[in-house]
């Protein structure tokens, strides 16, 4: 049982080293080991260099400027920054957007790794559930955000019919609540996202040998036991991707909250990418709708990179 | 444990199901709705209360989005797409992972921050400044430009990465005592380790860009290269809007989706563990 | 600024001030040879105006043809449209759609100078004097529409409550609205339907009070938000709740009569027809009246009745090829002048130069109604625009947007939430 395990304390973050070669490590090996590896790399980083981080370099660009995306940029150094700062709208969706995230996140995360352990199982009919788990993801989010604001419908929905045979006094409005809304919003979207990232675990727990498991009931560990000291230890790469995208995904939200809420009632669910577009696409100030993108990718790097240094902390 | 199952863990397991089948009905309650949707008239669509029998049931949609609208070209323009960007973020995503994760060089991890890096930027705060380049090249209006746009991501190498990193770097040392080539190692040792990394990473590409709205929205205005998302909008006018078919043709692009998804089961669960590789 | 559009202003004078708008220019119309020009509208399968006018313009001007580039309906015009103008993929002309976007436009330098253009139009062409801006006009309204009461007679009869006569102010309109909701007495068919976009309460509330939108003083919205909401409480309407949630079409609403009234853009009117005879909506007789007034200094047939409606404005791409110039400029002053306006009546879309031959058009359709306050509610009215032209326009629009959401689903008393916009636009606006 010791091999496997010490087998599993491998590469697994983005700085850590790769195992070093068994030969000692040579100036011409090096280098040669840099070629193979941007020929590696070097398709795809053709294309991503110029078609995303060229826009992306652009942008931190014009977050600097006041540009109303017709004619030229004039430069306004960090003026935009500063406005930010007073910008009671921006405070709104700040704070709107961490609301969604800190809830979002660990929820999704649970629900997903629930599912993707329900469903690795030799269940019958699990390529059913499974497909069915998947099912919100694919389904147009028109169709999603129209069915479940019905469900959703204070006066008529099903949700509130079914809660007032428990509870008496007043329901909540849900959508048109702004204490309901964002709750509402988090709800969907968990269940919209679940089925996408059950898939990415799935993925993560065919890499857990079963020879592990086999040797830790033996040993005498029970579910809990085996969960948390075989699955989770050799699912760390994928968790770590996993919470990674999560995070970013949560704190862009977007589309979800568009067609949902549209930002409302009120201001009670604008996130930061809606006021990103309306600031570029509704007022013309894609000067200042970039630095509120420069912000809110400043915001995920630094949520990304704490995720990281703790990921690394757990592996040594 | 190995002995008969006892009758309360048989009780447990029909429990278990009676609980699944309840969520995956729930789960699928908006898919639901919009099957019987496409069976009613325009106007009933949408009224208060939810009507959940349609009265009359109209199959007519189902005829009519392929007369009366282009849902072929729709279809054949959709497919073209996600099949292109699919193969290419798959091949050059997997390719170029490797080299993340299995080579080591100066400025390797810098470099992939910036990959995870773009991921973190809302894309419509840059897709101005990227549509002015793409239409420099006079691509806009065209289907490369959407091609283009989605193949290379950061998400496929981000994901691909990950997962190499939890094969064993016991499997490519010997190999590569073998005197196999680095191409060799992850076309032939690599590669064939990672079909669920790879299944997922399929099947979630292909269906981002199947359901891409904003992307061909801003690119594409000739009739003739409309995606299905574009084409079901159409039908919202300026002052009506055609609900009915707009959910007849949500559950015909949905289908095939899960199809694939459906068929392409046992790669998402086939790996390292079961392909018996022993440490 | 007083833009009325009278049923008084005879077509003769009309032709014969287009008439010499066309014959008093110098410059040839059109270059030599056959020129094609560009023009940016939208959804061609629903919005056949765009190819009404490209083929009318085409018919009296053999040498030119006006080809079409489809965008998106709906806001996603606008994001389109934004994309190619900064990239210089734009056609040659294009519908200024969101007047709120006009000012940005302009400061851009997206739009040409089309001053001559506009001075040649008749005065009376609704919507055309606002968009001038320091002294020069970018785009011209060629379509306007004003917002009507549409009403279902036979639910009025059942109800046993008068029909409307023209002299009705708010008030009359909610006290009708409940005693229809009563009288007529059946679950879920009510009074009156009112739809979930700002427009229906804050653009009754700016044409009607006079205000400005950028005064920085929102009180004027408070009688018509707790007249709305009082509605919906009492059930004369279905709560702003409800029609978000279940997204209500008014269409059906008012077409398979689940309400007796309808404030509506006078769009409808072709949709309600064209609906009627597919089926689509019950057939019943219904009628069209002039919206209700804020008192009674604006009401009945002798007087004109105030009401609001953004023109739909055209202008040319100041990236256009130099040599198409005069002839955009002329398909501009064709489609804004009376032969556009015939050409878009004869497809029931609204002119925005509506004459008597444009009122005999629209009425001589199938499925109008005939009645004198109809053509009245159709002919004579004071439109005052939904989004004043002006550079703030875009972003007050946007707190306004926000706190109807607000007020409407009851989270935010009407004052707390009015008090709240007036101060964002002092932080976000200044």
């Amino acid at each position: 049982m010791a091999t496997p395990v010490a087998q599993e304390q491998r590469t697994l973050g983005l700085t850590e080293p790769g195992r070093p070669p068994l030969r000692a490590p040579r100036t011409s090996l090096k280098l040669r080991n840099a070629l193979i590896g941007w020929t590696f790399i070097l398709p795809n980083f053709l294309g991503f260099a110029v078609l995303t981080l060229t826009p992306v370099i652009t942008l931190f660009y014009i977050s600097l400027t006041s540009w109303n995306i017709f004619g030229a940029a004039q430069w306004v150094g960090l003026d935009n920054f500063a406005r930010l700062i007073g910008d009671k709208s921006f405070h709104t969706a700040l704070g709107n957007t961490f609301y969604y995230a800190v809830v979002h996140i660990p929820v999704t995360i649970v629900v997903s790794l629930g599912l993707a352990l329900l469903l690795n199982q030799k269940l019958r009919g699990a390529a059913f559930f499974r497909t069915v788990a998947f099912f919100p993801y694919i389904t147009s989010i028109v169709a999603v955000a129209v069915v479940w604001n019905m469900l959703f419908s204070p006066e008529y929905g099903p949700i509130n019919q079914f809660l007032s045979l428990l509870v008496e006094g007043d329901l909540p409005g849900w959508t048109v609540s702004k204490d309901w809304a964002m709750p509402a919003v988090i709800i969907v979207g968990t269940w919209k996202d679940m089925g996408y990232y059950m898939l990415l675990f799935l993925a993560g727990l065919q890499t857990v040998p079963g020879e592990l498991h086999e040797a830790a009931r033996i040993d005498g560990a029970n579910t809990w036991q085996r969960f948390w000291n075989v699955t989770l230890p050799c699912l760390r790469p994928t968790m770590f991707f996993v919470t990674v995208m999560v995070t970013i995904q949560s704190f862009k939200v977007f589309d979800l909250i568009l067609v949902m809420t549209d930002g409302g009632p009120g201001q009670a669910t604008l996130v930061l990418s809606q006021y990103i577009y309306q600031k570029g696409f509704e007022q013309f100030e894609f000067g200042y709708a970039s630095a509120v993108a420069v912000v809110l990718f400043l915001i995920c790097i630094l949520v990304t990179v704490v995720q990281f240094l703790y990921n690394k902390r757990k592996e040594a | 444990m190995t002995a008969r199952p006892s009758a309360l863990q048989r009780s447990g397991r029909v429990l278990l199901y009676v609980v699944m089948m309840a969520a995956a009905a729930g789960i699928m309650l908006p898919f639901a709705w919009m099957v019987i949707s496409s069976l009613k008239q325009n106007n009933q669509v949408f009224t208060a209360p939810v009507e959940w029998i349609p009265d009359p049931v109209v199959w007519r949609n189902y005829l009519d989005i392929w007369v009366r609208a282009d849902m072929v070209t729709w279809v054949r323009n959709t497919l073209v797409l996600s099949v292109a960007v699919t193969a290419l973020q798959v091949l050059t995503g997997s390719f170029a992972a490797y080299g993340f994760a299995k080579m080591r060089f100066p400025g390797r991890d810098a470099l992939f921050l910036l990959y995870i890096g773009t991921i973190a930027v809302p894309w419509q705060s840059y897709m101005i400044p990227q549509f002015q380049m793409i239409s420099s090249w006079g691509l806009n209006n065209t289907l490369w430009a959407i091609m283009l746009l989605q193949a290379f991501g950061a998400f496929g190498v981000f994901l691909m990465k990950q997962y190499y990193e939890s094969i064993p770097d016991s499997l490519s040392e010997a190999a590569r005592i073998d005197g196999l080539s680095e191409y060799g190692i992850w076309w032939r040792i690599i590669m064939p380790l990672s079909v669920p990394a790879l299944a997922s990473l399929t099947i979630i590409t292909f269906v981002s860009t199947w359901n891409d709205y904003l992307g061909p929205l801003i690119y594409l205005r000739d009739r003739s290269l409309w995606t299905i998302q574009l084409g079901l909008q159409s039908f919202i006018g300026e002052y009506n809007a055609e609900h009915a078919l707009i959910m007849t043709g949500s559950v015909l692009s949905v289908l095939p989706i899960a199809l694939i998804f459906l068929l392409g089961q046992r790669y998402f669960v086939e790996g390292i563990a079961t392909t018996g590789v022993k440490g | 600024m007083n833009r009325k559009i009278m049923s008084g202003v005879g077509l003769a004078a009309v032709a014969s001030l287009a008439l010499t708008g066309c014959g008093g220019q110098d410059e040839p119309a059109a270059v030599d040879g056959p020129v094609t020009l560009t023009l940016a509208g939208w959804d061609f399968a629903s919005t056949p105006e765009f190819q009404t006018l490209a083929d009318a313009y085409h018919e009296a001007n053999p040498d030119v043809t006006v080809e079409l580039k489809e965008y998106p309906a709906g806001d996603d015009y606008d994001t389109a449209l934004t994309a190619d103008l900064a990239a210089g993929a734009a056609p040659d002309v294009f519908i200024v759609k969101n007047l709120k976007n006009y000012v940005t436009f302009t400061e851009g330098g997206t739009l040409l100078d089309i001053s001559d253009v506009a001075a040649e139009l008749d005065p009376a062409t609704g919507g055309l004097a606002p968009m001038e801006v320091d002294g020069a006009t970018y785009a011209v309204p060629y379509r306007q529409d004003s917002w009507l009461l549409y009403y279902n007679k036979e639910l009025f009869e059942k109800a046993g409550v008068d029909l409307p006569d023209g002299s009705w102010t708010w008030d009359d309109y909610a006290e009708a609205a409940a005693e229809l909701t009563e009288g007529i007495g059946e679950k879920q068919v009510t009074g009156t339907y009112l739809h979930s976009w700002q427009s229906t309460v804050q653009g009754f509330a700016l044409a009607q009070s006079g205000a400005p939108l950028d005064g920085g003083d929102f009180s004027f919205l408070a009688p018509y938000y707790e007249r709305a909401l009082a509605m919906q409480d009492e059930g004369s309407q279905p709560s702003y709740a409800t029609v978000t949630t279940n997204e209500l079409a008014y269409q059906a609403q008012f077409g398979t009569q689940k309400a007796a009234m309808l404030p509506m853009g006078s769009w409808y009117i072709g949709t309600l027809v064209a609906e009627q005879e597919s089926g689509a909506a019950d057939t019943f007789e219904w009628g069209i009246a002039p919206i209700p007034q804020a008192d009674e200094s604006t009401t009945g047939t002798d007087a004109t009745p105030v009401t609001f409606g953004d023109p739909t404005t055209m202008g040319i791409n100041s990236g256009i090829d130099e040599s198409k110039i005069e002839t955009a400029k002329d398909f501009l002053a064709f489609a804004a002048g009376p032969e556009g306006a015939a050409a878009l009546a004869g497809i029931g879309i609204t002119p925005a130069l509506i004459d008597d031959a444009v009122a005999d058009t629209v009425f001589g359709l199938d499925g109008v109604p005939q009645d004198d306050l109809s053509r009245f509610a159709y002919t004579t009215h004071e439109t005052l625009p939904e989004n004043p032209v002006g550079p703030t326009t875009a972003a007050i629009q946007t707190i306004l947007g926000e706190a109807h959401s607000a007020i409407m689903s009851e989270s935010t008393p009407v004052d707390e939430a009015l008090a709240e916009a007036e101060e964002r636009v002092v932080n976000e606006v200044g």
